[in-house]
């Protein structure tokens, strides 16, 4: 019984201050979509939104075909994983993992049958007798994982469930959350501020800012293709920088940005080029090199990367940043040129 | 150097209180059981008479009372508080302080002139004609109670308050999501929580009307002799020191057994320490 | 905590504010009372009651002994107690932990027996006078909000700034008194006030320890309560009242009054 979630035209206030701009998303079954942004971008106003603890101004929330708009929270059987785990420290595992049967009025004995089956599932059966507070993070988080899943919800909501884990164990974690909603097909929406974290476990991704949706898609078209300067900025598109098209000879166009710094593209890599357009290029898509053609700079202040030499440049169309050989260091101040690399660039509109 | 410092800055305090405190104390204790007739003489006399028995009882059966009565009345009004917004929260806090900080004299005081011959309910009660003789309502077991209530009720306010706006939020949230309606969120989720708080509290009303002395002096009087009055008569009026060091025993190894026993068994019983 | 309450747990809330602030009302009325006796609500409008008190030579005395003991009992408990708090907090792994239990025993020990043992062994067996004892007393009797509230404090000071001033060559006690010190100014004064509010209010411990000439207010009330039931004592409990007002005050100025609730 997988269902889909819909949220449509939301609007949410804080006082005078309107945290959430007419926000509109749908979920589909079995899909997992992750709200990432910043702190302040709306991410968890519509997650408690979806889970009832807030009330939004206008717009409604559907799961499936039941209206969750005005249902009380503990109506609305939405499984919450949260940032800081919420376990019930007065409960043991066991009573944790088994407190929305309870609610449910199931019987003692089946419902500690299925608390059981969950906790081998996420595997802290054995310790299913312990407080919370004799468990570390980790395995706080495979019980509160653990509770969200038994009560079998239709929809799945996570609220930064990982920040409060170590490196490592972040991405042995979202590997098993991934599974878990793989396996059990539930609908699920997935609040972060870790862009990698949201890319690595979502079927798509909403990057939000002031409260409202920016783009939404899977993490790879996101990731090669933003559609404005804050995604591309947001998923690492260094520097942005505008031009004009001065000529077109078949696929190829001929742009030339402020300063008189002129490049040749191919439409054939990049798509249709307009006449304005921006080009966006992690410090990656802009190559460091003594010759050749690109966009001529002047080196500052270098460092290193490991897999490669990261310079600040002036250039005439502003401070760029870029990489460059390992096997080739310049020194602060040498002339050089910058030259595109395709894959790790891209052709955004530009925005007044 | 470093050991010198951190006794040298403990020091003082730690001989005020020992010389002050410790010492005179134990002196009070020790001097119960070097009577001729033998150690425990002093206590086996307190305990076969049947006046002195009554003042332990009384005491100890006014203490109970009122620290149930605190409790329910504090709990509920704690509740309600800690779900105020912002401003109401502010003022509702204000008036539970500022009877906290007038002092106990000015508010067992204040019952004089509502339960007294003159008081307030007989005036009221006198002029409807509900009664024709004004009721004796002072120096009962009722008067003191409902004084020390009164007493007490803002510190368990405080207190309770304190205690249920430290439960996190989240978990009443989480107990929402997985579909606890209200009631079931209060009794398998606030109240569990806050019972660690509720015992620190009825521990803190409970000595404190067991060792009070002003409101039983006002409003029990000779009556309603509390071990608080007790002793101070026994120490000043009839100037019999043994006897008032043994009520002044009784009362530290009562006081003492529930602050340890009760704060154990809180200990054991809250999940948030560790 | 969910944001709706049961309007009947509300009304109950709204019955025990009115429990809570009826009776201080009716003393102010009661003080206002143009009769010879104590009632409510007031027969006429007078201030003659409040000129009273002023009459009455033993309420301006006590009431001096009161502020008196009140402020240099706090004085001395803060000066013993800030060191001691500071110690607890700072070397809290090598210190014993019955010593912070030690400083709170004028809490746990029952007041009376407090007064009455300290009467025993230090006024009369030692024969230290009166005045003095009772300053000890008092001081002794405030030493908990000394050490626990400035306590409170320290514990969420970061010591590294303190290791931070000392390493720019500030020596260990300029660096208390212009590093620490500023930085638990909020508990200091808490201290001062919740130990200047409990002396002045003391009665069981004073009540031992006063003799002839010298009497502090609470219990100067106590005995002319005795003799007199008049409307002086209400007069006196508003003047009581506005030092709690005017304590408020600076709480809320200095504090915030949420500040009591932690």
């Amino acid at each position: 019984m997988t269902v889909s979630l819909t949220i449509e035209n939301l609007s949410a206030h804080y006082g005078t201050t309107q945290v959430l701009k007419d926000l509109s998303l749908s979920v589909a079954a079995g899909e997992l979509v992750s709200l990432l942004g910043s702190s302040g971008c709306g991410k968890t106003t519509t997650l408690r939104i979806v889970a009832g603890f807030l009330q939004p101004t206008t717009g409604t929330v559907r799961l499936g075909d039941r209206d969750l708009t005005t249902l009380p929270a503990h109506a609305r059987d939405i499984g919450l994983v949260f940032q800081n785990y919420a376990l019930f420290p007065h409960l043991s595992v066991l009573d944790n993992v088994a407190f929305g049967l309870k609610q449910r009025d199931i019987g003692k004995p089946e419902r500690v049958r299925r608390a059981i089956a969950m906790l081998e599932r996420v595997g802290l059966a054995p310790l299913s007798d312990r407080l919370p507070s004799a468990l570390s993070g980790g395995q706080k988080q495979r019980v509160a994982l653990a509770r969200a899943l038994v009560i079998e919800p239709p929809l799945l909501m996570f609220d930064e469930p990982l920040s409060n884990l170590d490196a490592k164990l972040r991405i042995d974690m979202r590997v098993e959350i991934r599974q878990l909603q793989r396996a059990n097909g539930t609908t699920s929406l997935y609040v972060t501020h870790d862009q990698e974290e949201a890319f690595s476990i979502s079927d798509r991704v909403a990057i939000m800012n002031a409260g409202r949706i920016l783009q939404l898609d899977t993490p790879e078209v996101l990731y090669r293709r933003p559609a404005n300067a804050f995604v591309a900025r947001f998923v690492g598109f260094e520097n942005l920088i505008r031009m004009k098209v001065t000529g077109r000879e078949g696929a190829m166009i001929t742009a030339e940005a402020a300063g008189g710094t002129r490049l040749h593209l191919s439409q054939d890599v990049f798509g249709p080029i307009k006449d304005e357009f921006v080009l966006a290029a992690r410090a990656d898509g802009l190559s460091v090199r003594r010759d050749g053609e690109g966009i001529p700079a002047t080196l500052g202040t270098r460092t290193y990367l490991g897999r490669a030499y990261q310079y600040k440049c002036e250039t005439a169309a502003g401070e760029i940043t870029a990489n460059g050989a390992l096997s080739d260091p310049l020194e602060t101040g040498t002339r050089a040129v910058l030259t595109p690399v395709a894959e790790q660039c891209c052709i955004l509109d530009p925005e007044d | 150097m470093n050991k010198l410092a951190r006794w040298g800055l403990t020091m003082p305090a730690t001989i005020a209180v020992v010389v002050l405190l410790v010492i005179p104390v134990l002196l009070t204790i020790a001097t119960t059981f070097g009577e001729a007739k033998g150690p425990f003489s002093t206590y086996a006399a307190f305990f076969n008479s049947g006046f002195r028995r009554a003042v332990l009882y009384r005491t100890l059966k006014v203490a109970l009372i009122t620290t149930a009565i605190s409790l329910v009345i504090g709990f509920i009004t704690a509740y309600v508080i800690a779900q105020m917004p912002g401003r109401l929260k502010s003022i509702a806090i204000i008036a539970a302080v500022f009877p906290l900080l007038t002092g106990v004299v000015v508010r067992s005081f204040a019952w004089l002139i509502i339960l007294g011959k003159n008081g307030i309910i007989n005036d009221t009660l006198l002029s409807t004609g509900l009664i024709t003789e004004p009721l004796s309502m002072l120096y009962t077991e009722g008067s003191v109670i409902v004084a020390m209530v009164y007493l007490f009720v803002p510190l368990m306010i405080l207190t309770l308050t304190g205690v249920l706006e430290g439960i996190p939020r989240d978990l009443i949230e989480a107990s929402a999501s997985l579909g606890a309606k209200p009631v079931p969120t209060f009794l398998q989720v606030i109240l569990p929580l806050a019972t660690p708080g509720l015992i620190v509290g009825a521990v803190l009303v409970f000595t404190g009307s067991f060792t009070s002395y002003a409101t039983p002096q006002l409003l029990g009087g000779e009556k309603q002799m509390m071990m608080g009055t007790f002793l101070y008569q026994r120490a000043m009026v009839t100037f019999d020191w043994v006897g008032a060091s043994t009520i002044a025993a009784i009362m530290v190894v009562i006081t003492i057994a529930v602050v340890t026993i009760m704060s154990r068994i809180a200990r054991r019983l809250n999940p948030m320490a560790v | 905590m969910p944001t709706r309450v049961h309007p009947v747990l509300g009304a109950f809330a709204a019955l025990v504010f009115l429990f809570l602030l009826a009776p201080l009302v009716i003393i102010v009325g009661a003080s206002l009372s143009d009769t010879t006796f104590l009632t409510f609500p007031p027969q006429g409008l007078t201030l003659r009651w409040f000129s009273n008190i002023f009459h009455v030579e033993a309420f301006r005395r006590t009431a001096i002994t009161s502020l008196q003991v009140a402020f240099l009992g706090t004085a001395l408990s803060l000066l013993i107690g800030i060191p001691a708090a500071y110690a607890l907090n700072r070397y809290r792994v090598e210190l014993p932990r019955w010593l912070s239990t030690l400083f709170v025993l004028p809490i746990l020990v029952p007041e009376i027996v407090f007064g009455f043992s300290l009467l025993k062994s230090i006024t009369i067996g030692l024969g230290l006078p009166v005045y003095p004892s009772l300053i000890l007393g008092h001081a002794l009797l405030v030493l908990p909000y000394s050490v626990r509230v400035v306590g409170a404090s320290l514990a969420s000071f970061d010591f590294s700034v303190e290791e931070a001033a000392r390493s720019l060559g500030c020596p260990p006690v300029k660096t208390f008194m212009t590093v620490v010190l500023p930085n638990i100014r909020a508990g200091v004064i808490a201290a001062f006030i919740l130990a200047f509010i409990t002396s002045i209010n003391d009665v069981s411990v004073s009540v031992f320890l006063t003799g002839p000439g010298i009497s502090t207010l609470p219990i100067q009330i106590l005995a002319h309560m005795e003799q007199f039931f008049d409307p002086t004592i209400a007069s006196v409990s508003v003047l009581l009242m506005l030092v709690t007002v005017g304590v408020m005050a600076v709480v809320e100025a200095t504090l915030g009054l949420t500040f009591l609730t932690k």
